[in-house]
């Protein structure tokens, strides 16, 4: 796998790990600004994220990188990422696709 | 040097243009990719990642082809093709690749004549048609180009959107593809026409592209 595919995959998978093992510092850690902002609207992002019923992390089925986005494709979520200074950043997360139309995420910063 | 500058004047100015105006292309098309950037809430790239990046290789191929293209069809219809009256089009009596004699190959070469037109077989007739061949392989080129990066461009667009990529052979067949190319095209097409059309009864004193101020309207084959 390509080197920013792998750096995206990598941070997609560290999501998903996180909130699976109740580790919401390290969940929101992966978040871009807007996406972060929006999670952490009511309450703290630590705990809105571990009530935002992420799946557990599947297998990657597939990593696509165009620019300064990917879209990481696992088992059970896709999630999309762009690339920020720090690296690679969630901009949305479980995600359902719905044909030609974008995919519904219950997680985004839109 | 002086006389160097003006017998080549044409190409090195043309060539200098060019260079600005890719320049300017790349600070205003930055400028814009940086504002879908903010937009989207996402940080601004840099002039160097931006000239990389797949959206400018898509928007300089696309322009690129279509000029290439214009000047292929052009080059190489105008053997048969004619119009009456207008300086770029051959004698009415001239269509087609002419005789040996009027293109001076072979045994009607001239001692000053290129190599490839003093001798016979593939060599002739590929120097025969090479200023074609060359200006429809750079259309090749470039279209094909313009098809590879406008596909990543595009798939870009469809993560921002957070829509699927699409394969290469599914972006050939994508509107995004085809209007970036028809767009091109019907300019280059309509640019043509009206030059071959308007210089029939227009003047431009001491052009090439022009007949003689003076010349008749139906002086076909005349450059000024």
């Amino acid at each position: 796998m390509h080197e920013r595919a792998e750096a995206a995959t990598a941070v997609a998978v560290r999501l998903l790990t996180a909130t699976a093992s109740g580790d919401g510092a390290t969940a929101c850690a992966t978040l871009a600004p807007d996406t972060l902002a929006k999670v952490a609207a009511d309450q703290p992002c630590t705990e809105a994220i571990l009530d935002a019923d992420l799946p557990r992390p599947g297998a990657v089925v597939r990593t696509a990188v165009y620019g300064q986005w990917a879209q990481v494709k696992l088992t059970d979520d896709t999630i999309f990422l762009a690339v920020f200074p720090g690296g690679w950043r969630v901009v949305a997360a479980g995600c359902t696709p719905r044909g030609e139309r974008p995919y519904d995420c219950t997680m985004t910063g839109g | 040097m002086r006389r160097f500058l003006r017998e080549n004047s044409i190409g090195l100015v043309f060539g200098v243009l060019f260079l600005i105006v890719l320049v300017g292309q790349a600070f205003a098309g930055l400028a814009q990719f940086n504002q879908d950037q903010l937009a989207a809430g996402l940080p601004r790239i840099s002039l160097g990642r931006y000239l990389t990046s797949a959206s400018f290789g898509a928007d300089v191929a696309e322009n690129w082809q279509s000029e290439y293209l214009q000047f292929f069809l052009f080059i190489y219809l105008t053997v048969w093709l004619l119009q009456k009256g207008s300086p770029e089009s051959k004698s009415l009596d001239q269509a087609g690749e002419e005789s040996d004699e009027d293109q001076k190959v072979g045994r009607y070469a001239q001692p000053n004549s290129p190599k490839w037109a003093k001798v016979g077989g593939l060599r002739r007739k590929l120097f025969s048609n090479s200023l074609g061949l060359v200006m429809g392989a750079i259309f090749v080129g470039s279209w094909a180009a313009q098809s590879i990066a406008g596909a990543a461009a595009f798939n870009e667009e469809q993560l921002g959107r957070q829509q699927d990529p699409v394969s290469w052979a599914r972006y050939l067949t994508e509107a995004d593809f085809w209007n970036r190319t028809l767009q091109n095209w019907q300019s280059e097409l309509l640019a043509v026409a009206s030059m071959a059309i308007l210089s029939i009864f227009l003047r431009q004193r001491g052009s090439p592209q022009s007949k003689p101020v003076g010349a008749p309207h139906d002086a076909t084959g005349v450059e000024g």
